[in-house]
């Protein structure tokens, strides 16, 4: 509504423009974080410390695209903590086999994909919602893991270099690798969104899917798109996450759906669709792992990052709510 | 406006409306897994099994009642299952503190309806999607309850009346089912022949068109939300004495639970019609699924397949139906 008024008005300037978005806000609170652990927390500020953040962010990261575009759709994505363990499954098995990483990866990305498609078609195609869609999904891979593995862990056997690096591997011993997919991936998915047909269509079918529809967008096609892309996503943090704990866990990413959910939200991506960035995302995802890491630095116990995580999320989301009430004069 | 009087009239249970309704195709495959399950296992239809299973559906029972009038209501609460744990803590600790009973109770139910209550401002004043708030006071609750005791808290006085409240017996049926056939009942009652139940369909239908006829609309989502509160807290009480502890790691899961015999009792997430009937059916449904899978010696790893399966299949079927009355 206002942005209507406002473009109607002629553009307003750029700081008034960047200081009515929730990325500013959330870009403070990063900057906030990092010279309050700065000067608090022991051994915070340094390049090792924060290429480590980097590189434990890059599994949400990873899957928090997946998860901002699913939501920028106006769709929701709750399944993607059970397929981190799902993935990891067909990826050690393989691996563990055949001594080759690629028929590994080749595996779980086709697992991945299967995941994905389900979801799209369920949701998107036959119309169920997609909380429950994904909800079903989730309770249905995490069972499925427990049969197939009796609830133990299946170990790493090949021991794989390339597998091994994925963990603790640095680009010129500076930037993990993980961080260097996350970033690279994070790259194609802004230009896809910004500059592509493709993303300029989910923002379209998110924020208003009956005008997307007579603009003949393919709502039903897109939407799919992004469940198949989120799931794909997830599937790259999983093989992360089993080459960091260098086995196939039946526990591995439980609760990671909230996290990430969180994150996205923290940077500004609306549950209703059709709004968010991400750039908002990325801070999100950055705020929540400095806060958790600067509290270790000042060694609280860490069920303290939880508490405040929590509380966060909820200031954070009550702020943009409250701000978005006065643009509306309500 | 249309929208308001049709849920309104589905409500009340008419024959017409119920096999209009998914209850009737839940209750023909509640009563089909029963036959199924005792044709292969005749122990399914023992005393032993079959109050298992009502003690089982208790639990689920007592938070769905209240998780259902806040679905209808078109809002959510993912913290029940951390505030289950941490409401046996808290009423373990105060248990052993005070040797009372009474007190234990007391504040045990006054930290569940504090839970809900906080949950309600999250979501009325502050304006927070359910969704997300109470993501964030479950991550909140869950870290809180480690502060507040890493180990189990164990019994120490072995109060009789503590531990009737999980294992006793009233006659033939079990405590946990007494008082979740009353706390069912309550709302049930109030869901379909109150004041406040037919604003609630109404306020999940369109909040917007109740605010504007002059209901507070806020009141009756805090509400919801300080019932399903008690609600855990009676359900919290309830597991402490069953395991004779308080476990700040139970009920991890739990909410996903509720929600799934919610959402599969035919109430829509979207909010403005379901029923507690449907609720009962739900949770019945997925509990004899439980117990199936166990008598018949399956994997219990399947207890999470199977009801995954169900839920998508169940609200599948719902869709159809409600486009092939549109």
């Amino acid at each position: 509504m206002s942005s209507v008024t406002d473009r109607a008005l002629g553009p307003p300037p750029v700081w008034r423009r960047l200081i009515g978005r929730q990325e500013t806000a959330a870009f403070i609170c990063l900057v906030a974080l990092l010279v309050f652990f700065s000067l608090t927390a022991d051994n915070f500020f340094s390049t090792r410390n924060f290429t480590n953040v980097l590189g434990q962010a890059s599994l949400t990261l990873i899957a928090g695209i997946g998860c901002a575009v699913v939501f920028i759709s106006g769709e929701v994505d709750i399944s993607i903590g059970s397929l981190l363990a799902t993935v990891a499954l067909p990826l050690i098995v393989i691996m563990n086999d055949t001594n080759s990483l690629l028929l590994g990866v080749a595996g779980a990305m086709a697992v991945g994909l299967a995941v994905g498609v389900i979801n799209g078609f369920l949701s998107a195609y036959l119309g169920i919602n997609s909380l429950i869609v994904t909800l079903g999904m989730m309770f249905t891979l995490r069972g499925g893991v427990y049969l197939y593995t009796g609830q133990r862990a299946i170990a790493d056997d090949a021991g794989l270099d390339s597998f091994i690096a994925l963990s603790d591997g640095r680009l010129f011993d500076v930037l993990p690798y993980s961080a260097v997919i996350a970033i690279i991936l994070l790259g194609v998915f802004v230009y896809v969104l910004r500059f592509r047909r493709f993303g300029r269509q989910i923002y379209a079918v998110g924020g208003n899917r009956e005008v997307a529809r007579l603009a003949g967008y393919d709502v039903r096609r897109v939407k799919f798109t992004c469940f198949v892309i989120s799931s794909l996503l997830a599937t790259c943090s999983g093989i992360i996450l089993a080459a960091r704990v260098g086995s196939a866990q039946h526990i591995a990413g439980l609760n990671f759906e909230f996290q990430v959910v969180a994150a996205t939200v923290l940077g500004g991506v609306s549950l209703s669709g059709g709004i968010g960035s991400l750039g908002g995302m990325t801070l999100g995802v950055l705020i929540l792992q400095f806060l958790s890491n600067g509290l270790r630095g000042l060694s609280l116990p860490t069920e303290w990052q939880l508490v405040i995580t929590g509380a966060i999320i909820i200031a954070a989301v009550a702020l943009d709510e409250l701000k978005r009430r006065r643009a509306h004069g309500d | 406006m249309t929208e308001i009087l049709r849920t309104g009239a589905s409500g009340r249970t008419s024959f017409a409306s119920l096999t209009g309704s998914g209850q009737l195709v839940l209750g023909v495959l509640l009563v089909a897994l029963c036959l199924g399950i005792s044709a292969a296992a005749p122990q399914f239809y023992s005393e032993a099994n079959i109050i298992a299973i009502l003690r089982q559906c208790a639990l689920v029972l007592i938070v769905a009642s209240g998780m259902t009038m806040l679905i209808i209501a078109a809002e959510v609460d993912l913290s029940v299952g951390a505030s289950l744990a941490f409401v046996g803590c808290v009423g373990m600790a105060v248990l052993n503190a005070t040797d009372s009973l009474a007190l234990g109770l007391v504040s045990a139910l006054a930290f569940a309806g504090a839970v809900g209550l906080v949950n309600g401002i999250v979501v009325t004043l502050l304006r927070v999607n359910s969704l997300i708030g109470t993501i964030g006071t479950m991550m909140m609750l869950q870290g809180g309850v480690y502060l507040f005791t890493r180990e189990a808290v164990q019994n120490h006085h072995q109060l009789a009346s503590f531990t009737a409240l999980g294992a006793g017996y009233w006659g033939p049926l079990p405590i946990p089912v007494i008082f979740a056939v009353a706390i069912f009942a309550l709302c049930a009652v109030t869901l379909r022949f109150t004041t406040i139940g037919r604003y609630l369909y109404a306020v999940g239908a369109n909040e917007r068109a109740v605010r504007l006829s002059g209901i507070r609309s806020a009141r009756l989502k805090l509400a919801a939300f300080v019932v399903t509160g008690l609600c855990v807290g009676v359900a919290g009480l309830i597991l402490a004495s069953l395991m004779n502890a308080g476990q700040p790691t139970a009920g991890r899961g739990f909410e996903l639970t509720v929600i799934a015999a919610v959402i599969l009792g035919g109430t829509s997430l979207t909010g403005g019609s379901g029923s507690l009937f449907g609720t009962l059916l739900g949770v019945l449904v997925l509990k004899v699924i439980d117990n199936g899978i166990i008598i018949l010696g399956w994997n219990q790893d399947l207890q999470m397949v199977v009801p995954g399966i169900i839920i998508i299949l169940a609200s599948y079927f719902d869709l159809l139906r409600s486009r092939h009355h549109a």
